[in-house]
């Protein structure tokens, strides 16, 4: 657990003043290149020295020849550097009073007892001088508030409220990408790597209190204090929600052929367990870690669990029921209420064709958008459903029912999700429109249901979370 | 010094880091933890005064340190119902275990009533790598052996989350009563699970695991009827 001095260091990283990039040549192929490149271009405001001991000028800047010739207050360093060389330039920052260090080398503690000796030792160093290290092993961060992208992908990101925490560059990058697919901002992504002086638990306490994060994502693989982070989690989700993907679940092969309780540790199933009762919401891919990160960020919270369906399509919903209620949510009855009025929209001739039911196929009578409205009205109104999925297939001669739905959202404030059946080119115009008004839009049944059951698990998370004592 | 200490630390002295049945009820009983208590025998003829002193059926088990499966070591005989069964079943027992364990210091035959026949559940504890202090339910038998079907927690908890623990395993329905059989007595299996809790909460500088197996549920209450408790040794 961080005290406040170093949550306010950390909060120094990531908003630093100043930035040296370490081992930059004028190579495009050079690592360090990309990563002042991802610096300059991201529009970062403050002060960026690259050091190379004979390059004059990168990018337009002027180069310094090492980390004690630049010049002032130095609060971040990146170094694109291999492990050993990485390990110097960690004693030389502490000693200069440096406040951070990402370190991109492997070659570390993934590789066995020599490398995990130089982590160990360089670690120690760092920590001797309250200096902390990013990594190794790691991409780097990005914080979109103030401008910063730090890892070697030069990339255009919008500023959003989705932070991500990721053990692995590739995989975190794959979520990233998937949001930025659809333009969805983020605020804060996070590498942690080999977690030389900041573990999982650090990164979620510094963003528990960060006020430009209102949902986090965390992809983990293994972390050394899961009880720490579980116990960091459960405080933050009484203000925002978590979200964890974590891999390794075939290691339950593994615990197949084994049956005694001490030989279940750090098991898939005690991580799930584990989350569950702490309130962290687990998912199953990286597809649906993004869905729930997406859903989260653009809805507002529900004020229950139960998710009603109404579709002219009665497939997607079935496929929607499998996954939410694998999830443990419930599909719900819909109220006497509820269905008087349905069948009274109907109208006896129609009243045939459409089965009473959540979730509610109007077949035929649903291609219109008014009519589509007028019966995710009635599903607003039905005091046993939070949420609400509405399926729509896309189709050159009928609009999409995007006005009715932001209107019924104006109206009830409870989230409502677009499942728009459709190639993401048949949605863009309705997705900008729908995501500003608090509609998270998905091109397909499983993506929508996810996000259904990340609200409906928040819901009750957070309910859990604030009946608790610290 | 409370009981539990005293138990740890003759264990301790003995270097065992295993407890015996008796001494791991006796902790379970300290926390509140109804258990089927049993008597040390020392030889034939205490084991047949216990036996008959206690009642008709009992079952006895062999108590030796170096004997911690004591099924497979053919040290368990169930279902006695009289004298000339207790007294050729001490006998067996003695032989079998010096045939299978010859190195076996064995300090006596436990005897204890047979327990009436129950819903067979397990409830374990350990101090995890990762997350420290755990506690699992299960359902005994086939479901925990070969279907994993457990549900683990951080310890200590509530019986709210014991609650929700119970009803996350597959098996929840078996618990409620099918085809016709009674119900558990879910809010004692709660209670268990809570109690077990609070002990491997407690003695996380000293017990490393338990396992009770099984815990028989009735229609009304539980009762440990198998105990197994490991020290953490330095």
């Amino acid at each position: 657990m961080l005290n406040e001095q170093q949550l306010k260091q950390l909060d120094n990283i990531f908003n630093p003043r100043s930035i040296a990039v370490v081992g930059v040549t004028d190579s495009k192929s050079n690592v360090g290149y990309s990563t002042l490149e991802a610096i300059v271009e991201g529009g970062f405001k403050g002060k960026v020295y690259p050091v190379h001991p004979r390059h004059k000028e990168i990018l337009g800047l002027p180069v310094y020849a090492s980390i004690e010739d630049v010049p002032g207050p130095l609060d971040l360093v990146v170094a694109a550097l291999n492990q050993y060389a990485s390990a110097e330039i960690v004693d030389i920052c502490a000693k200069r009073g440096v406040k951070g260090v990402i370190l991109l080398a492997g070659g570390f503690k993934e590789m066995g007892e020599e490398g995990a000796k130089l982590e160990r030792g360089m670690i120690e160093t760092a920590q001797k001088w309250g200096c902390m290290v990013i990594g190794p092993n790691c991409l780097g961060f990005i914080n979109t508030p103030y401008d910063l992208v730090s890892v070697f992908f030069p990339l255009k990101i919008p500023k959003g409220n989705i932070s991500i925490i990721t053990q692995s560059g590739g995989a975190g990058l794959t979520v990233l990408n998937r949001l930025l697919d659809e333009n969805i901002g983020i605020s804060k992504w996070i590498g942690v790597g080999n977690r030389g002086s900041l573990e999982f638990a650090d990164y979620l306490q510094y963003l528990e209190q960060d006020p430009t994060t209102d949902v986090i994502g965390v992809l983990m693989e293994a972390t050394d204090n899961a009880r720490e982070f579980v116990e960091i989690a459960r405080k933050t989700v009484k203000t925002k929600p978590v979200v964890v993907y974590k891999s390794g679940k075939s290691e339950l092969a593994q615990y197949a052929a084994l049956t005694h309780t001490g030989t279940l540790a750090g098991s898939p199933r005690m991580y799930e367990d584990a989350f569950h009762q702490y309130g962290v919401i687990y998912v199953r891919t990286l597809l649906e870690l993004a869905a729930a990160c997406k859903a989260l960020s653009i809805a507002p919270p529900a004020k229950g669990d139960g998710i009603g369906m109404i579709t002219h399509t009665a497939g997607p919903t079935i496929v929607m029921v499998d996954e939410i209620s694998s999830r443990g949510c419930p599909v719900p009855n819909l109220s006497e209420e509820a269905l008087r009025r349905v069948k009274e929209l109907l109208g006896t001739k129609n009243s045939e064709t459409v089965i009473l039911k959540n979730p509610l196929d109007l077949a035929g009578v649903g291609f219109e958008p008014v009519a589509f409205g007028k019966f995710n009205d009635v599903l607003c109104q039905d005091p046993g459903i939070d949420i609400i999925i509405g399926v729509f297939s896309e189709h050159r001669n009928w609009r999409f029912p995007a006005d009715e739905m932001i209107e019924n959202l104006k109206k009830h404030r409870k989230p409502i999700i677009a499942c728009f059946i459709s190639k993401i080119d048949g949605v863009c115009e309705v997705m900008e429109q729908l995501h500003k008004a608090g509609i998270p839009v998905f091109t397909n049944p499983d993506e929508a249901a996810w996000g259904a059951a990340a609200l409906a698990q928040y819901y009750r998370y957070q309910k859990k979370a604030l009946s608790q004592k610290d | 010094m409370s009981v539990v200490n005293k138990i740890i630390v003759d264990a301790k002295k003995e270097s065992r880091s295993v407890l015996s049945e008796i001494e791991a009820k006796e902790v379970l009983k300290d926390y509140g933890i109804p258990v089927i208590a049993g008597i040390l025998a020392a030889n034939e003829e205490e084991t047949v005064f216990h036996a008959e002193k206690m009642g008709f059926p009992v079952v006895l088990k062999v108590v030796s340190p170096q004997v911690t499966h004591k099924s497979d070591a053919g040290g368990v005989k169930l279902n006695l119902k009289n004298a000339a069964e207790v007294k050729r079943a001490h006998q067996e027992i003695m032989a079998k275990v010096r045939e299978s364990c010859p190195e076996a210091e064995i300090k006596g035959i436990l005897v204890q009533p047979m327990a009436l026949s129950g819903r067979e559940l397990v409830v374990g504890a350990m101090q995890d790598p990762l997350f420290g202090p755990v506690v699992m339910f299960g359902l005994g038998g086939i479901f925990v052996e070969v279907l994993k079907d457990v549900a683990f927690r951080l310890a200590p908890i509530n019986r709210e989350e014991a609650r929700d623990m119970i009803r996350q395993i597959k098996g929840y329905p078996v618990l409620e009563g099918v085809r016709g059989e009674p119900a558990c007595d879910l809010e004692a299996i709660e209670e268990i699970i809570v109690k077990v809790s609070k002990l491997i909460y407690e003695q996380k500088e000293t017990i490393s695991e338990i396992d009770i197996n099984p815990l028989f549920g009735y229609t009304k209450g539980v009762i440990a009827v198998d105990a197994r408790m490991v020290l953490i040794t330095e």
